[in-house]
């Protein structure tokens, strides 16, 4: 009875204000939609409409069907950088993907220094982003100033070109990054490792199972969700590299580390104003390599958290 | 030190630890554990010692430590450096720009957030989709676009009456409103809010907009303070639309990817800068150590 005379005065209430409802629902999201139209929906229309125009610096001129897409993708450098931006991607999954996790993991398991251990290996996350890239800029300096090659010379080893090498410098990049980012990842995973609880543990445990058993059946169906998810992300992030190259190698040595979006970056305002139709019909041509991914990356991820 | 009995059962239990495997096993983690924490500090430490050295030092001895650690040389390398810098301005600059960042962020992505969740008008499940189609795409496509926005606000294109917004902060203030994925983290965690605040303070007689200020927003704290903390934080980092916008009133991150261009500047002298501009970070690490360490799960699977 109490319930249903409860639900009647919120019918009423709900009848009476659900114009007054309406008005300020809508007045709390006007800066939302406002700021969203005009620099995220309208700018992305807008993206993809005119990179079908002629462009005279930051000026819409005429129509010109395909004209960008033809000079973007026929360009010499298209291919090399595509190529060079898988090559980041290849090198960020096999050397960053899997040591946030063992880190986690072992994070989780030791008890010593448990605190100060988590403190220290977030610090690199917590310098300046530019900073960091500046001073690894620095560390891997070809001559001895550089601390790689300080540290090399003191086991009598010649100074290495590091970032100058182009076989090494896509590497070289990732390697920063990995050391930069590592940290919010394995934040991720030890949360994640949390739900894992110490009584499925003692149970698993009363089982029989060994250390290895425990980390195949226990710990790792806690994760996995996070795992594949970060895993994609990381796919969809690193291809869209761009502060790095840009802050550290400037692309080279000879364009060795341009990435598809450093190379947008160039077109669109580097270049003078001659190829701003290009960078927006090349960022086009990222938005559809990239929407594979990211629909699947929605659709698992309301997967896992159907199961959670 | 902590006795290995009270260890809770993991991969590992306090039993295998009586083992010699299972010891050998802890004492590996704890090993490979070390040597992460040692590659995650030496890069700043070197930064930090590089910084105290004189320049014929850097490029001479090629040591790991400075010579001359005494307080009198770290005060004088101190002084030099922060008159040699000056970097007062830019400090200025960027505590402004984060400032401006946050209430953007808070205004646009929280109240937004709030209205998605618990008011839902007519239209939210269209505003919502289109939320999420473009956090879907890359930012790259509208990277020229945005910047001719700023060229003509709040024209997209030229009109003919439009204001520039080079050299001002309104690119980076309006950028930081606009995040779609700061929106749905703001709606997920008004989602985790129960809708009976709402109707008994409604009840009360409590207008919508003092259910949201005064009840709501409150109890949105950690993800408020969690925002702010990134906000904050990511102010002192990001350099890349102030490198397109800013040309006076340069805020720190800026500033120091400029210094790195410009010949003139002393190694040593180059690398206090990047000590410098690093220190606000800290302190708000420091300040909120125990949040950011442990509240990550405020994205956790969702993020």
């Amino acid at each position: 009875m109490k319930a249903c005379e409860k639900k009647a005065a919120k019918k009423k209430l709900n009848g009476k204000n659900s114009l007054r409802n309406e008005i300020d629902a809508w007045v709390l999201m006007l800066p939302m939609i406002i700021i969203l139209y005009l620099f995220v929906w309208r700018s992305t229309v807008m993206g993809i409409v005119w990179s079908f125009f002629n462009m005279k610096a930051y000026s819409v001129r005429d129509f010109c069907g395909l004209d960008n897409y033809i000079k973007v993708l026929t360009h010499t450098h298209f291919l090399p950088t595509l190529f060079n931006t898988f090559k980041y991607v290849f090198w960020s999954l096999v050397i960053g993907y899997l040591p946030p996790l063992f880190i986690a993991i072992m994070i989780n398991e030791i008890i010593h220094f448990k605190n100060q251990f988590r403190v220290i290996i977030y610090i690199p996350a917590v310098i300046p982003g530019i900073a960091a890239m500046l001073m690894w800029y620095y560390i891997y300096y070809p001559d001895k100033t550089g601390l790689l090659n300080m540290l090399l010379g003191k086991i009598g080893i010649e100074p290495y070109q590091w970032l100058n090498n182009p076989k090494f410098t896509i590497i070289g990049l990732i390697i920063f990054s990995t050391w930069k980012g590592f940290a919010s990842a394995m934040l991720l995973y030890y949360a994640a490792l949390q739900s894992a609880s110490v009584e499925v543990y003692e149970a698993a445990l009363i089982d029989g199972a060994g250390p290895y058993r425990r980390l195949r059946h226990v710990t790792f169906p806690a994760i996995e969700g996070v795992l594949l998810l970060t895993f994609i992300r990381q796919i969809i992030g690193v291809f869209q590299v761009l502060q790095e190259p840009l802050a550290m190698t400037g692309g080279g040595p000879n364009g060795a580390s341009t990435s598809i979006s450093f190379q947008l970056y160039q077109y669109g305002f580097n270049s003078g104003g001659k190829a701003t139709g290009q960078a927006m019909a090349l960022g086009v041509i990222i938005f559809l390599i990239l929407i594979v991914f990211t629909i699947f990356y929605f659709w698992f991820n309301r997967k896992i958290e159907e199961r959670y | 030190m902590k006795k290995f009995s009270e260890k809770q059962t993991g991969i590992l239990s306090h039993s295998d630890l009586r083992t010699f495997k299972g010891k050998c096993i802890y004492w590996i983690f704890f090993a490979l554990l070390s040597v992460a924490a040692v590659v995650s500090l030496l890069p700043a430490i070197w930064t930090v010692l590089t910084a105290f050295k004189d320049t014929k030092e850097i490029y001479e001895g090629f040591n790991f430590f400075p010579k001359d650690m005494s307080l009198n040389k770290i005060g004088t390398r101190l002084y030099e450096s922060w008159k040699y810098l000056d970097l007062g301005d830019s400090i200025i600059n960027t505590i402004v720009l984060s400032i401006g960042n946050l209430v953007f962020r808070i205004v646009v992505c929280g109240f937004g957030g709030y209205v998605l969740s618990k008011l839902k008008p007519r239209g939210t499940k269209l505003i919502f989709t289109l939320v999420v189609w473009t956090m879907m795409m890359p930012g790259q496509v509208r990277m020229v676009p945005n910047y001719i926005s700023w060229l003509h606000f709040p024209f997209a294109a030229d009109m003919g009456m439009g204001v520039s917004l080079l050299d001002t902060y309104w690119p980076m203030w309006l950028g930081a409103g606009a995040d779609t994925f700061a929106v749905l983290l703001f709606k997920n965690s008004f989602d985790a809010l129960s809708n009976s605040y709402v109707e008994s303070a409604k009840l009360d007689g409590c207008s919508n907009y003092g259910v949201f200020f005064r009840i709501m927003l409150p109890l949105a704290m950690p993800i408020i303070i969690y925002e702010s903390i990134n906000v904050l934080s990511a102010a002192w980092s990001d350099f890349f639309t102030p490198l397109l916008v800013l040309d006076k009133n340069a805020v720190v991150p800026l500033k120091i990817y400029r210094l790195q261009l410009d010949p003139r500047v002393q190694m040593n002298t180059y690398f206090m800068a990047l000590v410098f501009s690093s220190i606000p970070p800290f302190i708000i690490f420091a300040v909120f150590q125990k949040r950011i360490l442990g509240g990550i799960n405020v994205g956790g699977v969702k993020g």
